[in-house]
């Protein structure tokens, strides 16, 4: 136990938020020394890391590397206090946890609450409580929130503009050797096509795999744009779409797909 | 409009001996059979079995040219084929009504009276089968009228729920509580402090509530009132990053009393400051552009964020709804182009028909 005065770091992007939380600190805990404040992750690590302080405030949501990213960097060696707005995921995880969180607008009896808990770890030299399975898997919830959803944009070069398709305006998308092309029609109708660098197999895994089947090897047919399905002989059949005069191929092992259409 | 013929098509004709047109058939041969009788020597029993078999070749010929064949050319009307069917039918069927009445030998030549039976039969089945088939061909009009009505009704409820639908969207993208509770936030910080900023930054939430809440319930609105919003809406997110985000407006001054379907810019701007400049540590410029050209409103907001990743991966609720109202509202006539900004950013620009809004 020392006779120095205990330290903290605050990381938040927000410049009024973060020098409210310090105001609304100094009253609660004036022993507390801010020593360092960081507007997103990777200050907030490079901070940490010059001055060590005990006790680290970490706004979740920041720019570039997140609060919760920043946590795995500091693991055992702060205290952590997580800080984010109405976040349904990141409160519940939070509250099924042991980790110590504040909700935005910061309410002044939370706070003291929290910073007693602090001081009582601190008097002690109790070791953090941070756990990096818990870290992880909050990172891995964040992580599904931004990315769980299908794709919904294609970028393709047209002309001399990147323009980005929406995927449900695409009719089909087959594969040209190193290429993909993509076949899709404007809101008015016209159709259109651009030949993009991703492979067919990649976007494969990022559709809607309800509005998209894969027909042929190299052929990715939206469901809605259909028009009917010919069977042939030979165990073979045809995808007539809509609007369009190309007539794509069924290959045999897909040909399941249509057994009920 | 849907013609007679396709509507048939679609819902499908009725039963070819569904009980209804049986019990009609039996019903009209029966009375057929009661009118007859008084020119036949016969037991009844003959002159009725004669009358239903007759009855029964009508009923036939009217239900099978009323779906063979499917299609017809436009100018030969299916009842013409019917009725001509039935003219047909009659003589054949009364032909087949003495052939098994007389044990197959109707010798129609040899008995006497038995042509002029025939005959009686034949013609008198013609013109009672006719009024029968032209009471029918009435209702049956009146019954696809009725089933027309009903598929409209049912376009026009599904229309409805797909526009109410969009609109809910709107009402659960709008209250977005992260937003909310964060703008809060800065205004608790704000006052804490004393800050002369609070009023401001209070009256700017206050007008970005007001703006946004009433115009669920509207379907039109103005650019004028779009932009009040949309600066609303930016004084309020500068107010939260003033390192990083910096913005501006160009506007033609003509366009401010076209209409614009409610939250359209806006949405553009909160996908821009959520997708380019939120996620970037230097965060960027906003650019919102509105101008007109050949009759067509253009808004275009460009900003200098981070861009799209990779796949484009996240970036879309907003944008995917606000395509499907533009959709509902203006049809094929509206459109979003979405297009990188280089070295990184995203321009979002929407077009829609210009139009004054009513005095």
């Amino acid at each position: 136990m020392t006779a120095q005065r205990p330290t903290a770091l605050i990381a938040e992007d927000e410049p009024l938020l973060r020098e409210s939380l310090e105001q609304q600190l100094s009253l609660v805990w004036p022993a507390l020394a801010v020593v360092a404040r960081a507007r997103n992750g990777r200050e907030a690590i490079d901070q940490f890391d010059e001055h060590h302080p005990d006790v680290c405030f970490l706004d979740v949501h920041m720019p570039g590397v997140t609060g919760i990213e920043a946590a795995r960097h500091i693991g055992h060696r702060a205290h952590l206090v997580f800080v984010t707005a109405y976040d349904q995921y990141a409160v519940q995880a939070f509250a099924q946890g042991v980790l110590d969180y504040l909700v935005k607008p910061v309410d002044a009896t939370r706070l003291a609450q929290t910073v007693a808990r602090l001081q009582e770890r601190l008097r002690t030299a109790m070791s953090a409580v941070n756990t990096e399975v818990l870290l992880q898997e909050l990172a891995a919830t964040l992580e599904r929130q931004s990315a769980a959803a299908p794709l919904r944009w294609i970028r393709a070069s047209v002309g001399q503009t990147v323009t980005l398709i929406p995927v449900q305006d695409v009719d089909f998308l087959r594969a040209e050797e190193k290429y993909t092309l993509v076949m899709w029609h404007e809101a008015g109708g016209n159709v259109r096509e651009a030949i993009i660098r991703t492979p067919l197999k990649e976007l494969a895994a990022q559709l809607d795999a309800t509005q998209f089947a894969q027909v042929h090897r190299s052929v990715i047919v939206n469901l809605s744009s259909i028009a009917r399905v010919v069977r042939g002989s030979n165990e073979t059949a045809n995808v007539h779409l809509k609007g369009r005069l190309e007539v794509l191929p069924v290959s045999r092992s897909y040909l399941h797909l249509f057994h009920q259409m | 409009m849907l013609t007679h013929d396709a509507l048939a098509q679609r819902i499908g004709p009725p039963a070819l001996l569904g009980w209804p047109r049986v019990r009609v058939a039996l019903l009209a041969s029966f009375v057929f059979a009661l009118f007859l009788r008084p020119n036949f020597v016969l037991p009844f029993y003959v002159v009725l079995s004669r009358a239903m078999v007759v009855g029964f070749a009508a009923l036939l010929a009217f239900g099978l040219f009323e779906r063979w064949p499917a299609r017809l050319p436009r100018w030969f009307a299916r009842w013409v084929l019917q009725v001509l069917a039935i003219v047909l039918a009659v003589p054949l069927g009364a032909y087949l009504a003495y052939w098994l009445t007389t044990g197959g030998h109707p010798q129609l030549g040899a008995v006497s009276g038995r042509l002029q039976g025939y005959v009686e039969l034949t013609f008198s089945g013609i013109l009672f089968a006719s009024w029968i088939v032209v009471g029918a061909l009435v209702r049956q009009r009146d019954a696809f009228a009725r089933e027309q009505e009903t598929a409209f009704a049912l376009e026009r409820s599904e229309l409805e729920r797909r526009a109410l639908d969009a609109r809910f969207r709107l009402l659960q993208a709008q209250v977005e509580p992260h937003f909310l509770f964060n703008t809060l936030a800065n205004v608790q910080a704000l006052v804490e402090v004393g800050a002369p900023q609070a009023a401001k930054v209070l009256k700017s939430l206050i007008a970005y509530l007001r703006a946004a809440v009433p115009r669920l319930h509207e379907t039109v609105t103005t650019l004028d009132q779009e932009l009040e919003l949309v600066r609303a809406y930016l004084e309020l997110m500068h107010i939260r990053m003033p390192d990083r985000l910096m913005f501006e407006i160009r506007v033609d001054a003509t366009l401010l009393k076209l209409q614009c379907p409610p939250m359209t810019v806006l949405t553009l701007v909160e996908n821009a400051v959520r997708h380019g400049i939120d996620p970037s540590e230097t965060g960027g410029i906003i650019v919102i552009e509105l101008r007109l050209e050949s009759s067509r409103c253009l808004a275009s907001v460009t900003n200098t964020g981070v861009g799209l990743k990779m796949t484009g991966r996240g970036l879309g609720t907003g944008l995917a709804s606000l395509r499907e109202r533009l959709q509902l509202a203006f049809g094929a006539e509206a459109q979003l182009v979405l297009s990188e900004v280089v070295p990184h950013g995203l321009r979002a620009e929407v077009s829609f028909p210009a139009r004054k809004t009513q005095p």
